[in-house]
């Protein structure tokens, strides 16, 4: 069916560096890159910039406040939950109930652990293993991340300071729902993703 | 093969009223929200130069950074696949999907892939691919390729879009409200989601001191596409590599804000292994690239990190469409770009262009386009492959330029002609000017003789104090 020859992309690894190190530029310095200061209260910016991704917050007094609340108002019948929660795994479906993460398309609402906030632009890092499984918090309809007010740094450059990409197979920063502008320009929240996230803010 | 001809493309587009007036507005909507967005940083312009010194240091030592990324991608249980051209890039992927016994495949925005027109291949091999980016679907759908590297269906209005899921998907073609269209690919997209084989995306910078690759996006079908299905497929051009995670900071910065004038995108993901039962591949493309990082006048293209910004600013741009220039990349950076794919099929593109400058102040890596438009031009001159009008008319500047006492001749022969010519010349094709605009009213003296004047009633003035 397919009779073409295979491609020899050992040939072409050597071919493509040799003709870089051949034609490059004069190797020119890296310049010092700097940490910008961000102003303002970085908890204020936060709660800002995340409305203005048409994200949500609500403040809770502690970390177990967060978690009654979610309970009492988030696990109820005829609604498909998901948490990767410690606090919360055992009152809703986990990870082990969607081996494959197609499957995860039937949950309704999912609650994650942000592990960084950014005042700069309101965005949650999350990571595979903070969200449990990112099919949930993708193809859920409404997205709940539990963020620590301490974890909020400035500014984007500090948080890439903070973070170990490297340690998380997943990571992402999520700055309100999914959203789309493609049709004339339209800001439209809720696009092919999760209609709508809440930060969890104790 | 002929040359594309913009100006007459891009004439039919001019004179389709609402399609331009909306495309128009959309895209300087988004050029001023870049600039609320850069205003709130002080630090912007330095922020720019910081980019461009950072872009300048990778490229010069592009060699040595791709096999750290590559070696760090490999740890990761990341496979590595390199491509000369468009032909070996798809041929890598789609022996990839053969391998794995893929049938459908979601696909998110990917300038490269474009550049490869990888989806048709795909799909000539039996691979159904569901573009997975809302503007990309519709264009998709509607068998156009996309018209802006950032909002491919921006040339389109609500209504087109209403036509065309109607014909495809199925929807109200009564209803042309932007979220109900929404809502119709976000159904029609689940029904692909749940099956998907396999997934693909561009990568719009890569982490050589991680060996991670970063994608920024707003629907969240990247996000999706990457982390559902078993097979997990990036595609990158070579220069989308930078050092480390502390450059990283600043490009994102700048990408979103300087794209569509938000802060930041929706996702701004990183990969860095495929998930537990995934694998995990990266294409690295040259296609021409490692030729253009050799010549000294033009390397600094490989800067561009594809945000569009030149795009929403240019004036010939967002009066003309994306269509108009036949071309993967259109707008300032298309027409510096694609003549280092096809120099006599684009030998018209780099004469689409005012000159008013504003593609390089806005570019957040401060890629030099409006040098590189004269690049061009002369490579052309040089071929030959430039346009007899051009040439006649950049002969003419020349001489008239030269000397001070033939432009001050040229300007009061132009001032001559305009009063006195009859206005079957003024008013016919023989004056490019008038087919869009009325002729200025002629003024009573050229600039000149009035500033003389000015001057010598000044010094006039000056001795009588």
């Amino acid at each position: 069916m397919n009779n073409q020859p295979l491609v020899h992309e050992n040939e072409a690894r050597a071919d493509i560096l040799s003709r870089i190190r051949q034609g490059k530029p004069t190797p020119l310095p890296h310049p010092d890159v700097p940490i910008f200061p961000f102003p303002g209260d970085t908890v204020t910016n936060f709660e800002t910039n995340l409305k203005n991704f048409s994200g949500e917050l609500m403040r809770f007094d502690s970390r177990s406040d967060a978690i009654d609340w979610v309970r009492h108002n988030l696990i109820s019948e005829g609604h498909t939950v998901f948490s990767s929660v410690n606090e919360l795994k055992d009152f809703t479906t986990t990870s082990a109930d969607y081996p494959d993460p197609h499957e995860a398309n039937v949950i309704d609402i999912t609650i994650g652990e942000g592990i960084v906030g950014v005042g700069e632009t309101g965005s949650v890092f999350v990571t595979d293993k903070s969200l449990g499984l990112p099919a949930a918090a993708l193809f859920c309809t409404d997205l709940y991340l539990l963020l620590d007010h301490n974890a909020i740094v400035p500014s984007i450059q500090e948080a890439y300071n903070i973070l170990d990409l490297r340690a998380n197979r997943y990571g992402s920063f999520y700055s309100g729902p999914s959203a789309t502008a493609d049709i004339e320009a339209v800001h439209i929240t809720g696009a092919q993703a999760e209609l709508s996230l809440t930060v969890l803010l104790y | 093969m002929k040359q594309v001809n913009q100006v007459k493309n891009g004439a039919k587009f001019i004179k389709d009223t609402l399609h331009r007036e909306s495309h128009d507005r959309c895209l300087w909507n988004a050029r001023m929200r870049r600039d609320k967005a850069a205003s709130r940083l002080p630090e912007w312009e330095q922020m720019r130069t910081l980019a461009s010194e950072i872009k300048r240091h990778t490229l010069s030592n592009l060699d040595r950074y791709l096999e750290e990324f590559e070696r760090n991608a490999t740890s990761n249980r990341i496979h590595i696949h390199w491509a000369e051209n468009a032909d070996e890039h798809n041929r890598i992927i789609c022996r990839l999907m053969q391998e794995h016994n893929v049938k459908v495949v979601t696909k998110g925005k990917s300038m490269t892939m474009d550049e490869c027109e990888m989806r048709p291949y795909l799909e000539r091999h039996g691979i159904k691919v569901y573009e997975a980016d809302l503007g990309e679907r519709i264009q998709q759908l509607d068998n156009q390729p996309p018209a802006h590297i950032v909002m491919p269906a921006i040339h389109k209005l609500r209504g087109d879009v209403a036509r065309i899921f109607a014909e495809h998907l199925g929807s109200d073609p009564a209803i042309d409200d932007p979220r109900y269209l929404n809502s119709v690919m976000r159904n029609d997209m689940r029904r692909n989601y749940i099956r998907v084989d396999a997934g693909m995306n561009g990568v719009n910078f890569a982490i050589a001191e991680t060996g991670g690759v970063v994608v920024c996006t707003n629907e969240g079908n990247a996000d999706i596409s990457a982390n559902v299905p078993p097979l997990l497929i990036f595609s990158m051009g070579l220069e989308k590599v930078i050092p480390t995670v502390n450059d990283l900071g600043i490009f994102i910065r700048l990408l979103s804000r300087s794209a569509l004038g938000f802060d930041i995108t929706q996702y701004t993901s990183h990969y860095h292994a495929p998930a537990q039962g995934q694998e995990m591949h990266i294409v690295i493309l040259d296609n021409g690239r490692s030729q253009r990082l050799s010549s000294p006048d033009y390397w600094e293209v490989l800067k561009c990190i594809r945000c569009g910004a030149c795009m929403n600013t240019c004036p010939v741009f967002r009066r003309t469409c994306g269509l108009s220039y036949e071309a993967v990349y259109m707008g300032p950076i298309g027409i510096v770009l694609e003549p280092s794919y096809d120099m006599y099929r684009y030998a018209r593109l780099p004469y689409s262009c005012t000159h008013c400058g504003s593609c390089g102040n806005v570019c957040p890596v401060k890629v030099p386009i409006p040098e590189l438009v004269f690049y061009w031009r002369k490579e052309m001159v040089e071929k030959r492959y430039d346009q007899l009008f051009h040439r006649l008319e950049e002969d003419g500047m020349a001489m008239v330029l030269k000397n001070a006492s033939t432009l001050s001749n040229a300007e009061r022969l132009g001032l001559w002609a305009l009063r006195n010519l009859p206005k079957g010349i003024l008013q016919s094709g023989l004056n490019p000017w008038y087919s869009s605009h009325a002729n200025p009213e002629p003024p009573a003296e050229t600039f000149r003789q009035w500033y003389k004047r000015q001057n010598s009633s000044t010094q006039r003035n000056s001795r009588h104090e």
